[in-house]
């Protein structure tokens, strides 16, 4: 299994997937560059550098900009063996069609983790680099705050492989991120707490878990039923993967 | 009998549309099995049912003397393929597409890539990317990735595709020495029938998804008749003067100016002096035999071979 595991991600080398991540880190990079620069407060005394209020913006670039960008990995690393005829290939190896759907999903698991470890660590050391100290209360629940937003991110991508598989292209699954992308900035920018009932927005549960100063405030009552949808949402989609994958006639490559 | 691969009722329907219908195929150890008919005969269907990229509608077969079904995953360590067209990630160089091959087959020895990239004469462009690879390049990449786990079977579609006469040439020889030297069975699926001449000891000749028939190359020989071919100026007047002063019945015209005796083989000087006392031109005789195409005519009842 780990020769699968080696072998798609030899596959990802002299790739453009990386920029798609670089995507994600480049207006966290500036995000993390304004907030740390000096602030005067309305009273003309220095505010001093809030964390929190960091760790939450990071959340929130991830959090909209994810479904387009993972549902491009997705899409790009499923689509990409019928795109360049490579299926014909790969279904003829000893090894199960469900251990490829796996390693595949398992790859595109690892790349969002990546791009939210390391927009996390973008915060972190910006901070460093001001104030030289840490809260570690802080950092603990930004940590907390970006590996749930992995976790939860992932609940969605099965739709994604889904789209792909179906369509052999990576064009559909990219349509259907940047619309999703497109409806996270607006219902983002609302606060509004049951906003994460829509399964690709639950990973914002987390990030709002860090707002200060909003209308609303303590514990999300929709995360029970979030959490819900999004577990159907996975396991519907991942059933439906797992049917196609294994199930359907390959020609032509496409 | 050490049969590699046998296929029984085999077929394949979409719809109401048979692509190949109750395929019964018997390849055994050691052939070269020329797979011969037209495009769109279910060649390329029947061959991706035997690797497990799609499903027969009804039917079975048994590779290395076991049901496919049930046992793929065994069968397909075995088994080197090229269906259609040899994909590749054609992001990473040679190797590196090799590498992930090996590692799928589970083969620890990573010094069988330059091995093989030597036996395709590709060692020297190993590093470059597959992008930059020509057709014919790439075909023997996939030759090469179809070797590298040194199956006892290798299912080889059109492999020649892309190739120009001189590769061509290549590959067919390092065909008969693999098979001379490791054993290794082949299946090579192609319309060219000239190809399948030079190199198949077996041919299955399928034509709209059936398979026509199965002939060792003896048999094809002897059923394929000897004949003398004549290039005459008026074949019109040959052929009533054969039938007249040599009482040849069994001719045919094949062409302007072209007849085919299948008499009289052993009397060439004979036939010559007949026609040349007559004042019939005759440039050319020689003494010929029915090949595969003929024979491909016979069978499948005058279609050609697109």
């Amino acid at each position: 299994m780990l020769n699968v595991v080696y072998a798609e991600i030899i596959k990802l080398k002299h790739t453009k997937i990386y920029w798609l991540i670089l995507v994600a880190l480049i207006p966290v990079c500036l995000w993390s560059l304004m907030a740390v620069s000096p602030k005067v407060g309305p009273d003309g005394t220095i505010v001093p550098l809030d964390l929190q209020e960091l760790f939450y913006r990071q959340g929130m670039i991830v959090t909209i900009l994810g479904p387009l960008l993972f549902s491009l990995m997705t899409g790009y690393v499923v689509a990409r063996e019928y795109q360049e005829r490579t299926i014909n290939q790969l279904f003829s190896y000893p090894v199960s069609r469900v251990s490829f759907l796996f390693v595949k999903l398992l790859v595109v698991w690892i790349l969002i983790s990546i791009t939210s470890i390391l927009s996390f660590l973008i915060v972190v050391s910006s901070t460093l680099f001001v104030i030289h100290q840490l809260d570690l209360t802080t950092v603990l629940l930004g940590l907390k705050m970006n590996l749930l937003i992995c976790v939860l991110s992932f609940g969605t991508i099965p739709v994604a492989a889904a789209i792909s598989m179906v369509w052999k292209s990576v064009i559909p699954t990219a349509v259907l991120g940047g619309g999703v992308s497109l409806i996270a900035a607006i219902c983002e920018l609302g606060h509004s707490m049951d906003v994460i009932l829509f399964p690709w927005l639950t990973p914002y549960w987390p990030v709002r878990d860090l707002a200060q100063g909003l209308a609303e405030m303590g514990p999300n009552p929709y995360v029970i039923p979030a959490l819900v949808i999004l577990i159907v949402t996975f396991v519907v989609s991942l059933g439906f993967c797992i049917f196609y994958y294994t199930r359907a006639d390959v020609h032509s490559g496409t | 009998m050490n049969y590699v691969l046998q296929t029984h009722q085999l077929t394949k329907q979409y719809g109401s549309h048979a692509i190949v219908s109750d395929l019964n195929m018997n390849v055994k150890a050691g052939d070269i099995y020329g797979f011969l008919g037209q495009n769109g005969a279910g060649k390329t269907t029947t061959l991706r049912m035997l690797i497990g990229l799609i499903r027969p509608t009804s039917g079975e077969f048994e590779l290395f003397q076991e049901s496919f079904h049930g046992n793929r995953i065994k069968a397909l360590e075995r088994i080197g393929a090229i269906i259609e067209y040899p994909g590749f990630y054609l992001n990473l160089s040679a190797v590196e597409n090799l590498e992930i091959h090996r590692r799928l087959m589970g083969i620890g020895n990573q010094e069988s890539i330059d091995e093989v990239l030597t036996t395709v004469g590709l060692f020297d462009v190993k590093k470059q990317k597959v992008k930059h690879y020509s057709l014919g390049m790439k075909q023997r990449l996939g030759i090469a990735r179809a070797l590298l786990h040194r199956p006892e079977l290798l299912i080889l579609d059109e492999p020649t595709n892309g190739l120009d006469p001189g590769a061509i040439r290549e590959v067919r020889e390092l065909f008969l020495k693999l098979a001379k030297q490791r054993g290794i069975t082949f299946i090579i699926s192609s319309h060219l029938l000239s190809e399948m001449e030079q190199v198949a000891n077996r041919i299955g000749i399928i034509h709209k998804g059936r398979l026509l028939e199965e002939i060792d190359d003896k048999t094809l020989q002897q059923k394929t008749r000897r004949f003398l071919e004549m290039k005459v100026d008026d074949d019109q007047r040959a052929a009533y003067v054969l039938e007249q002063k040599l009482k040849v019945t069994d001719y045919q015209v094949a062409g302007t100016g072209i007849l085919r005796i299948y008499e009289c083989l052993d009397q060439t000087d004979l036939v010559n002096k007949t026609l040349t006392d007559q004042n019939i031109g005759v440039k050319e005789i020689v003494l010929s035999r029915e090949n595969l195409e003929d024979y491909f005519l016979k069978l499948t009842g005058g279609d050609k071979l697109a």
